[in-house]
């Protein structure tokens, strides 16, 4: 039997394992649950800033039985905040935001501080990846990034920005130039810390929101050159898109990751049809695992997986109230296939 | 085509076309011809942004489109709202909006309120990351007719409950409709958590509105 790193790489190199990974990346897909913080006693807000702390939880989401992989960090605030945006670190309910812009308009990017990666939080989650990786070899470390376009409006009133793309052009593709030159370069240190697969999550990028000529224009090409640096520095990639996929199938089919993600607004057939031989990842519904009970939390895995799904997944960052009975109960699902086998 | 007719037509295609100084521009010169402003901004910019609803709505157009669409909307609704007649603020529907506490992504938001402002609600906005009790002080204080409700995120979701249950306390439940929205949310969640109606994306919106508060 493979291990659960062995399993995941193999998968993302489009190769057929001995059965489904089943992961939660972090970032974007917290996995970070109150009941799982109350197992193990170790709690956000404190873990956003505690390397140690950071680590106990990543490393608890795979010995309670959740998923098969290690993911940092739990919010997708850090690359913002090393660049000047003021940040509420939120509570054991409610994840970090951003509370203050740096500029307000594309054309001020220059005035933007560049990451520096073990300053700050980004430091920290750097730590928390030495610590998992001394803790052992068979469990992926997800390393996570927000995407150039989620990070970039973070950065100043989304509103603008958004306009600013068709009204400042050339200045847009600037500021999101520096600003993917700065996830590049926390990327590559979170590769070198040893991260073994990046998951990028670029939920303000949807084809909903720019259509699939400014998607192509700023969300593919941005994407595109932070997934080649990460392949390039070692790491596989998964990146996470948000919203219907319908405007944009062809686009998507674009991005040079090793696997796709997507949201549960998605069916997995459908995606399927759509994407061919692309290695998909997804996309159990959060609101099942926060609602539901662990049958009906099995059913739909397995559904996923006949749906075409590669890789098991949440669809979306898990609601802090969700049960860990119906969390355990999407890796039960997966490890039928090996009584199956 | 008349000089009015042509004039409400520079209006309705700029805001189609996003040119926000034409149809400031073209407003100015409807006023000083001595047409009725409500005139223009019915048939000139609303009519701009009800076609823009039918674009977005065929996916022609998305949301940085309808951004700017707006933007020229209320580039002609600030020339031409000083001359509308005094109207009685008792006959427009109220709505309290926000995204709730703990979400700072309010971009769906914005687009729902300029969407329900275009089809004549008035909108109270309190903004994102909204501490939850304050949606019911202010549609009570207020005597709102909706309270609507945004996140993105599926953490912060819960508090849209909360607002409920805040709204049954506060013992006004009864008196306000409440409409949810947002990436995670569906209408199962809404049925759930006992929400008047969930609505896809900001077009929807304005027709959930106006079925639950029973308008034409």
């Amino acid at each position: 039997m493979l291990t659960p790193k062995e399993r995941l790489k193999t998968v993302l190199s489009g190769e057929r394992a001995d059965r489904t990974p089943c992961i939660c990346p972090g970032g974007m897909m917290n996995m970070i649950t109150e009941e799982l913080m109350k197992t193990v006693q170790i709690y956000l807000p404190q873990a956003h800033t505690d390397p140690k702390m950071m680590a106990g939880l990543a490393r608890a989401v795979y010995d309670q039985g959740c998923f098969e992989n290690y993911g940092v960090p739990f919010c997708m605030t850090i690359e913002a905040e090393e660049m000047g945006a003021q940040v509420d670190l939120g509570s054991s309910i409610y994840e970090p935001h951003v509370t203050g812009y740096v500029i307000d308009t594309v054309s001020g990017w220059e005035r933007l501080p560049q990451i520096r990666p073990e300053h700050g939080r980004a430091g920290v989650v750097l730590e928390a990846i030495r610590i998992l990786k001394q803790e052992g070899t068979d469990v992926p470390i997800v390393g996570n990034l927000t995407g150039p376009v989620s990070t970039a409006s973070s950065l100043m009133e989304p509103v603008v920005f958004y306009k600013e793309l068709r009204k400042k052009n050339a200045d847009a593709h600037a500021f999101l130039q520096f600003v993917t030159d700065q996830l590049i370069r926390f990327g590559k240190a979170q590769i070198e810390a040893g991260a073994d697969v990046i998951a990028l999550s670029d939920p303000s990028a949807t084809g909903e929101i720019l259509g699939p000529k400014f998607f192509e224009e700023f969300t593919v090409r941005y994407v595109n050159q932070i997934v080649d640096a990460m392949k390039e520095a070692g790491a596989q990639t998964i990146v996470h898109i948000c919203g219907h996929m319908n405007p944009v199938y062809r686009e998507v089919d674009e991005i040079h990751s090793d696997a796709l993600s997507f949201d549960s607004v998605v069916p997995m057939k459908e995606a399927r049809a759509s994407l061919g031989e692309r290695t998909l990842m997804g996309n159990v519904s959060t609101y099942t695992l926060e609602f539901g009970d662990p049958e009906k939390v099995e059913t739909l895995t397995e559904n996923c997986i006949k749906n075409g799904s590669d890789i098991i997944a949440p669809a979306c960052g898990l609601g802090m109230r969700s049960p860990l009975a119906n969390i355990r109960a999407v890796l039960q699902a997966v490890r039928k296939e090996e009584d199956d086998a | 085509m008349s000089a009015k007719e042509e004039l409400l037509k520079r209006m309705s295609d700029g805001v189609v076309d996003m040119e926000e100084e034409d149809v400031a521009e073209a407003a100015q010169e409807f006023i000083d011809a001595g047409y009725p402003a409500l005139e223009g901004i019915m048939e000139g910019l609303i009519d701009g942004m009800n076609r823009t609803s039918v674009l977005f709505e065929e996916e022609e157009y998305f949301v940085t489109d309808v951004l700017l669409c707006s933007d020229a909307m209320y580039a002609g609704l600030n020339v031409l709202k000083p001359y509308l007649p005094e109207e009685d603020p008792e006959t427009k529907k109220k709505a309290v909006i926000g995204v709730v506490e703990g979400d700072t992504h309010d971009i769906g938001k914005n687009l729902v309120k300029i969407m329900m402002e275009t089809a004549g609600f008035e909108m109270i906005d309190l903004g994102r990351d909204v501490p939850l009790q304050k949606f019911v002080d202010t549609a009570k204080e207020t005597h709102a007719d909706l309270v609507c409700l945004s996140t993105l995120m599926t953490t912060t979701m819960s508090g849209m409950k909360t607002v409920i249950d805040l709204l049954k306390e506060a013992g006004i439940r009864d008196q306000v409709k409440v409409m949810v929205g947002g990436g995670p949310v569906s209408k199962n969640y809404a049925d759930k958590i006992g929400a008047d109606g969930y609505s896809q994306n900001a077009v929807e919106a304005v027709r959930l509105a106006k079925d639950l508060l029973c308008m034409a």
